[in-house]
């Protein structure tokens, strides 16, 4: 049987690693759900899964680029070309909604899990605005921001090259594109909502307690989940050979 | 609400899974059964054949839109759009899983897709249930019935596009490499999530939203077929002029629910007084 | 297709501007509609006695609906260049037919949500609806070119891997999350609550208590969309042509190198340093709602 091979295996478990890597990324993008967006919670004030999703597939695209430019590059290289282009998306993101925070609603940026900012050492909790759960991006939301969403993006890279080493032998290389970059994204989806559910919605970020606390459960559900996909994948390879 | 008369879950599924998978095998039956014939009749089963799988998406997406409606209504905690996503990005690895694994047996695609849609949906709604601990009753099985709905509705609009649902031979040259699979996918989704959405408030009647996600499934199954008409000729031709009537009649019974359950429809005028 | 410096730069350039325009459209377009977020006010609202005119555009999040518009575009659009259209031709078709499917889309959620909102008395306004939806639509449309003419230049001029459906797709995914995470904000946190003090902060006790009157008569969408095109619109915009410039021109200079990543890098860190920069710069300004004695303390050893 082709799935006991040991290649085979590692890529089974390399498509669980990047499963793994999205649902980290959705626990460390700071997001405050509807009341971010009336200033009323710390962080991005849009859901879980889109925001993951969104700077995502943003990687998506600069690493399958990268892979088509130059098929040879390093599997290291592709994950961190996905990982800067969703970095780089989520951080002008975070930016220009910190730019409205600033002027546009005039609140001062504050964290309402922790006192003081772990990489500032600012206070926080005074500046945070009576009835409300904190407000705008303070740096350590920011950081945890860009951390995350670089491991989304290189999770999404990841698949993708796993999977176009299966299926671009077999098929015209558009096709390959074609299938792995919807399969890949078939993936994103199921392990950004997971660990959306997960947080009930709304996660500050790394510093944040619930962080610790649904982790584990979380990246457990998104590893089995992600490793079945990749067996489905590897089997869709054996359906397309003649 | 016990007084409003519901069509039952139950009732819904068979509907979908039955409708579905009708509508998807008879894009692969009627040319097989033109063949017998010959003749003239056999260009007219061929040109309707892939409209058949138009039509079942469409059962699938009414049956996706009751199923997300009775686990949304618990509160997900990231909104109804969600699940939705997962539905069918669950629906599209179990539909290519499904299709590409049968090579000698094309009667048993779409049946293997649901089948694995079903158990991978199962596995995420007993994860979800009993792992990230959501407390939703309903979730295993709206997890499996969406992921299901989901695998459906990706094969029959892709049936609709490449005519069967052959995965090697029709589906990636005329729904991969052009990228319709992504229209089918996200539309699909938004087709399936949008009527829950849209009719989301305390006064929400099934009725109406089953005739929203029938008006959703049409306007997709309509621009199915304008991507069908450069794919298949003909056949396009007829999704699309069809999705616009099954639109047009959906769209207009929708309305007239709303005029029947609004506090009231009025042109314009100022802001009725009320307490506060 | 290899093309040289001066010509990838003019691209990138050009993918830029385009990516600005359809970000500050986005944004406009939801707060034409009051989509997203800041809609749970607008749904709230009702239900705490504050009956309105505005528009419930609940199509679904902006992100999925923005994708859904613009995967429509792109597959219309290729679709007409299979069939031998000219590009520009097909791209303004393609948007068309997404704008328009976007539109029925708006109609039925607002005629849906408030037809389920009956015990609050909430009335369905159909001039609200025959003027709102065009605007919508024409807002849409400007949003789908862009986006769509952006997902052609990368797949025909700059040869991604990708159809262009689905580079339509990832860009409509991703100027709904950014103009949902920016410029909502200002809808949401600024517009809504036009009442209140600026900078006071909201209570969440305030939640569904929005702003019902215009500068003359009752506000409706379209005087929102007014606001917020002064400063929401355009700092999305920003954005997301920030967003598209920079995952592009690092490699384009630089090519495919650990270089280039490590330009990425710098980047980021001044992007931090940016948001650093700000949240100074606003804590000084309005300094903290609480004060204690330890934070005089540690406040005057600060200064």
């Amino acid at each position: 049987m082709v799935l006991l091979d040991p290649t085979t295996l590692i890529d089974i478990g390399l498509i669980g690693l990047s499963g793994a890597l999205i649902c980290l990324a959705v626990h460390f993008i700071p997001v405050g759900g509807a009341p971010a967006a009336m200033a009323q919670a710390t962080g991005i004030g849009t859901g879980t899964v889109e925001l993951a999703a969104g700077s995502g597939l943003v990687g998506l695209i600069t690493s399958s680029y990268m892979l088509h430019a130059d098929p040879s590059a390093s599997m290291a290289l592709v994950m961190a070309s996905g990982a800067l282009g969703a970095s780089v998306m989520l951080a002008s993101t975070m930016l220009a909604g910190g730019f409205i925070y600033a002027y546009g609603v005039a609140v001062p940026f504050a964290s309402a899990q922790v006192k003081k900012d772990p990489i500032t050492g600012q206070r926080q909790d005074n500046y945070v605005s009576k009835g409300t759960q904190g407000q705008g991006i303070p740096t350590i939301c920011f950081v945890s921001g860009v951390v995350g969403s670089g491991l989304g993006g290189a999770g999404g890279g990841l698949i993708y090259s796993v999977l176009m080493h299966y299926y671009s032998p077999l098929i015209s290389a558009t096709s390959a594109a074609a299938v792995a970059g919807v399969f890949t994204m078939g993936v994103f989806y199921v392990n950004s909502v997971i660990p959306s559910y997960g947080v009930g919605g709304t996660i500050e970020g790394v510093h944040d307690p619930k962080f610790r606390r649904v982790v584990p459960k979380d990246v457990f559900t998104s590893v089995v989940v992600s490793m079945l996909c990749g067996v489905v994948a590897i089997l869709i390879a054996g359906g397309m050979t003649p | 609400m016990s007084e409003i008369k519901e069509r039952s879950p139950d009732q819904l599924m068979v509907f979908g899974i039955i409708g579905g998978l009708l509508g998807i095998y008879l894009t692969y039956l009627l040319p097989l059964a033109g063949e017998r014939i010959g003749g003239k009749i056999e260009i007219v089963l061929n040109t309707i054949a892939p409209v058949a799988g138009a039509l079942g998406a469409i059962c699938a997406v009414i049956w996706g839109a009751d199923a997300v409606r009775r686990v949304a209504k618990y509160g997900l905690g990231t909104g109804v759009p969600s699940i939705g996503q997962i539905a069918l990005g669950m629906g599209i690895i179990a539909a290519m899983f499904g299709l590409a694994i049968i090579k000698t047996q094309p009667l048993a695609g779409p049946v293997v897709a649901v089948i694995t849609a079903s158990i991978i949906g199962f596995i995420i709604g007993w994860f979800a249930q009993n792992v990230i601990k959501m407390k939703i009753p309903v979730m295993i099985r709206c997890m499996t019935e969406i992921a299901a709905a989901g695998a459906i509705i990706i094969i029959g609009y892709s049936a609709a596009v490449a005519g069967n649902y052959d995965f090697v031979n029709n589906l990636i040259p005329r729904v991969f490499d052009n990228g319709v699979i992504l229209f089918i996918f996200w539309v699909g989704a938004v087709a399936m999530l949008h009527p829950f959405n849209a009719c989301l408030g305390p006064d929400e009647k099934q009725k109406r939203m089953l005739y929203l996600a029938g008006s959703t499934g049409a306007s997709t199954m309509a621009i199915v077929g304008l991507a069908a008409i450069i794919t298949i000729g003909a056949s396009g031709a007829i999704t699309m002029i069809l999705g616009i009537v099954l639109w047009i009649i959906f769209y207009k019974k929708f309305w007239d629910e709303v005029y029947n359950d609004a506090a009231s429809v009025v042109g314009t005028g100022l802001i009725p007084k009320t307490e506060a | 297709m290899v093309l040289d410096l001066t010509m990838s730069m003019a691209i990138l350039a050009l993918l830029g501007a385009l990516a600005t325009i359809a970000g500050c459209l986005e944004d406009l377009e939801s707060d034409v509609g009051s989509q997203s977020n800041p809609n749970s006010q607008v749904q709230l609202a009702p239900q705490m006695g504050f009956l309105h005119r505005i528009f419930n555009k609940a199509i679904s999040g902006e992100p999925i609906s923005n994708g859904m518009s613009d995967v429509t575009g792109g597959t219309v659009t290729s679709v007409l260049l299979s069939a031998k259209f000219y590009p520009l031709t097909a791209i303004v078709i393609g948007a068309f037919v997404a704008a328009i499917l976007y539109g029925i889309y708006a109609t039925t959620s607002y005629a849906g949500r408030v037809a389920s909102q009956t015990r609050f008395k909430q009335p369905l306004y159909m001039d609200i609806m025959r003027y709102t939806t065009p605007s919508i639509i024409g807002h849409n449309f400007i949003v789908n070119f862009c986006l769509v003419a952006i997902a052609y230049i990368q797949y025909a001029v700059l040869g991604y891997p990708f159809s262009i459906p689905f580079l339509a797709l990832i860009w409509g995914i991703s100027v709904g999350a950014i103009g949902s995470s920016v410029g909502d904000v200002h809808y949401g946190g600024e517009r809504e609550f036009q009442n209140r003090e600026f900078g006071c902060g909201l209570n969440t006790a305030l939640s569904g208590r929005i702003v019902r009157k215009a500068e003359s008569g009752l506000r409706n969408s379209i005087d929102n969309v007014w606001f917020c095109a002064k400063f929401g619109g355009p700092a999305t915009g920003i954005g997301l042509g920030l967003t598209v410039f920079f995952s592009s021109w690092r490699t384009t200079i630089w090519g495919y190198t650990w270089e280039a990543m490590g330009v990425g890098v710098i980047i980021l860190v001044i992007m931090i340093i940016l948001n650093r920069l700000t949240e100074i710069s606003v804590k000084n300004a309005y300094g903290p709602y609480k004060e204690d004695k330890e934070e005089k303390e540690a406040g005057s050893v600060a200064h």
